[in-house]
């Protein structure tokens, strides 16, 4: 029988289907609880110094084999008129960071002027994360109404939304002064990307529920009433939600050699189940089991936004069509994960197809887990150009990456429509028309596919056998392109390859397939540039984590848990 | 104060941009930048210094007429240490062959070391550099640095000389925060601002993606 190939960059690469990516065993969420919980990872409540009107601070610290890191949270008395998730929003019901050990109290007061402002302030090396959160104002609420009357709050009124607040923004990796990710990337907790923030918000998880509890537990105490503890099933029900935009979509293009590492990761992992030959009957339980509880998932995902709601629908037939498919195939033949996954490509929707590629990697932790080891990256061997490079090895690579930015039209309008700048506001990425507004001149190097038409153009009476150090020299606006091109040589998957400045673009599927590498589910989108998501729905909180349920939480395994 | 490194990249790739340089070569003077940080000098100064020497000039005045020519010189009388440099980055292997290459008349030369780092580490043996008096050289990982410090930061130099393979001598290692100075983070934030495009209502409500409900 012939090998299984990994899957082509042509056609993992565009963006409809990265925009269709689901969360798998790689994704970073899962990473650190599973680590957390097999090194046996430790967790305390230090601090907790809250008052009536919620205004205060709180420390929890995670204690590891070798290092403990703290979450120091700031809680804020919001006035309803300032609450925004937008990245121009200037205060937040809460604030946090993630320190570099256990802070003291001049750690707490120093950072207690600089991290609830967040952009207005600095931070130190032995800050590793700074971030903020917004409660979301329907669930809040009820849930401390609820609480405080002496209820347990609605499952239905929880399902709908999912979280009690919402993130706005994790920084990491240096920004505002915080440490840089070469300071800590030698630790093997951090060695998979962004454990960090990923750690800061399963700290935050456990944050929000002490408070909310808190300030039902005040407003009894004001009223009176006997308050009721927030129940641990319904807890562990909510996740952290994320409200992300723009800031995001840059980032995959920034990053090209850590991208391919996250996609490469994953197509290796899906080429080798793919290539097993048998599967053995406790597999073949567990997927089926993890269908079952996907459908839980399926089903409670909410969205008001057009094409989230087509892609849902076609979810939701793809899931009919996937349970008509395992009655007719017991998944005993040969290479059955192939036969699914070949009949899923040519059968279920770009959402459906995801879906059963993360999910054919879910029976087989020990063939799978150790790619997530490949997921960082290191780019300083790669940003280096090889300029003895000849003409003719360029124009072939282009030839190969980008032949369909080659066959693109580029004076259509439409195929230009769009140019990503830098606001001077936040100096954050945003994506405006190029032909309305009085952008261009300031256009970020966001559109691979344009750049690499027209350097291809700009080599047309070169000879091959001259060598692009020589071409470069002459030719410095295409310097940039030169190297993504040479980079996307040695890393197949670092490249988006599709238009990204057309007028059909969404920048919603750059945003969900980082998301989705994060481990976050219920994607939402809320225009065609910024989305809502949800993180740890359904995790174990910090202390109750075990080896045995550190892996598959994000799977429910009853309805009235599905967010 | 302190900053991060990442920091420094991202200011010095911005400044750089709003000086006129290309993208591609943007980045290399933001990592560049960065590198000489780690390495305890002052790069941000020393950026914003050739920024507003070759402010929004055509490249090709200041950079190297030919690659094969035995000595390196450019059109103006005077080189951009930043494309000289990327291009004798670009050129490691003829470096190699050659044993050395030899610029005149380079701007701000401390900011062409940088790309030797990228060379050794491309070639896989150190790369040393010599003008007035100083000498540098470096595997990539690590720096050897002789000179007093006005010659490190000159101005310009009449000959730059780039020799591999190289002596190590005197090993410094990088650090992992840099302080910079308020007056250069300041000269290169005017540039980096030439970069941002002013703030309107419809790019504030549009072009962030304003939508359904953000308060709910």
């Amino acid at each position: 029988m012939s090998d299984i190939a990994r899957r082509d960059p042509n056609l993992v690469m565009r963006l409809a289907r990265l925009g269709s990516i689901h969360q798998s065993r790689l994704s970073f969420m899962r990473v650190l609880t599973r680590r957390l919980a097999r090194e046996g990872w430790t967790f305390e409540q230090t601090a907790f110094e809250v008052d009536d009107n919620g205004e205060g601070h709180a420390v929890y610290t995670a204690h590891g084999p070798d290092r403990a890191y703290s979450l120091i949270a700031y809680a804020h008395d919001l006035p309803a008129e300032k609450r925004s998730d937008r990245v121009i929003a200037e205060a937040w019901d809460a604030t946090f960071t993630l320190f570099d050990g256990v802070p003291t109290a001049d750690d707490i007061e120093r950072l207690s002027h600089n991290i609830p402002v967040q952009e207005a302030g600095r931070v130190s090396g032995t800050e590793l994360s700074v971030s903020r959160a917004n409660r979301s104002v329907r669930l809040w609420e009820h849930v401390v109404s609820e609480l405080a009357a002496g209820r347990q709050p609605s499952a239905e009124q929880i399902d709908a939304v999912g979280y009690l607040m919402r993130t706005t923004a994790v920084y990491g990796s240096g920004k505002l002064g915080a440490a840089d990710r070469e300071m800590i990337a030698d630790r093997p907790e951090f060695r998979a990307p962004f454990q960090v923030e990923m750690l800061s918000v399963f700290l935050t998880r456990w944050f929000v529920r002490d408070l909310v509890q808190h300030m039902a537990n005040r407003r009894a105490a004001a009223n009176g009433t006997n308050v009721a503890s927030l129940s641990p099933e319904l807890a562990r029900s909510m996740g952290i939600g994320n409200s992300t935009g723009l800031g995001m979509a840059p980032f995959l293009l920034n990053h090209p050699v850590l991208f391919n590492n996250w996609v490469a990761a994953r197509e290796n992992a899906i080429q080798a189940v793919r290539s097993l030959q048998a599967a053995g009957e406790d597999e073949v339980a567990l997927f089926l089991s993890l269908i079952e509880r996907s459908k839980i998932t399926i089903a409670g995902w909410h969205s008001e936004h057009k094409i989230q709601l087509e892609k849902l629908h076609g979810l939701r037939a793809d899931v009919e069509k996937v349970a008509d498919y395992l009655t007719k195939n017991d998944l005993s033949g040969p290479r059955p994960w192939d036969a699914l996954y070949v009949w899923a490509e040519n059968a279920l929707s770009l959402e459906g197809q995801e879906w059963i590629a993360s999910l054919i990697l879910e029976p087989y932790g020990a063939l799978v887990d150790g790619f997530a080891d490949d997921m960082a990256a290191d780019n300083t061997a790669t940003f280096r150009i090889a300029g003895a490079m000849t003409i003719g090895e360029l124009r072939a690579l282009l030839k190969d990456i980008y032949v369909w930015a080659i066959d693109t039209d580029w004076v259509a309008p439409e195929n230009k429509a769009r140019a990503w700048y830098v606001s001077e506001e936040k100096l954050e990425p945003r994506l405006g028309e190029r032909f309305e507004e009085p952008i261009e001149e300031y256009e970020q190097p966001l559109a691979p596919g344009r750049d690499a038409a027209r350097l291809y153009a700009a080599l047309e009476h070169w000879p091959d056998e001259a060598q692009v150090a020589e071409f470069i020299l002459r030719h410095p606006e295409h310097r940039h392109v030169l190297r993504r091109a040479q980079i996307v040589g040695r890393a197949p998957y670092a490249e988006i390859r599709d238009n990204t400045i057309s007028d059909q673009v969404l920048p919603i599927d750059m945003l969900r397939c980082k998301l989705a590498f994060f481990g976050a589910t219920q994607f939402d989108p809320r225009s065609d540039r910024w989305v809502r998501i949800c993180m740890y729905g359904n995790a174990p909180f910090p202390t109750e984590l075990t080896t045995e349920n550190a892996d598959f939480w994000v799977f429910p395994t009853h309805t009235g848990a599905s967010s | 104060m302190s900053h991060s490194l990442n920091e420094i990249e991202a200011m010095s790739k911005r400044a750089a941009r709003g000086a006129g340089l290309s993208w591609g070569l943007a980045e290399e003077a933001a990592k560049g930048t960065r590198w000489l940080s780690s390495f305890g000098f002052p790069g941000t100064e020393l950026l914003a210094n050739l920024l507003q020497l070759n402010d929004r000039i055509p490249p090709i005045d200041v950079s190297p007429v030919s690659l094969r020519a035995d000595i390196w010189h450019a059109p103006a009388r005077r080189m951009s240490p930043l494309i000289a440099g990327a291009a004798l980055s670009d050129c490691a292997v003829r470096l190699l062959e050659r044993g050395r290459i030899e610029m005149v008349n380079v701007s701000v030369p401390m900011l062409a070391v940088p790309f030797m780092g990228g060379a050794a580490l491309r070639l896989g043996v150190p790369v040393a550099v010599e003008w007035d008096g100083v000498r540098l050289a470096t595997d990539g990982k690590q720096l050897c640095v002789q000179g007093d410090a006005a010659a490190l930061q000159s101005a310009q130099a009449d000959r730059v000389l780039f020799c591999a393979p190289a002596e190590m001598t005197g090993r410094r290692e990088p650090v992992m925060r840099a302080n910079v100075s308020e007056e250069s983070w300041e000269r290169l934030g005017v540039f980096a601002h030439r970069t941002y495009a002013p703030a309107t209502e419809e790019s504030r409500l549009r072009g962030a993606g304003a939508g359904l409900s953000d308060n709910d």
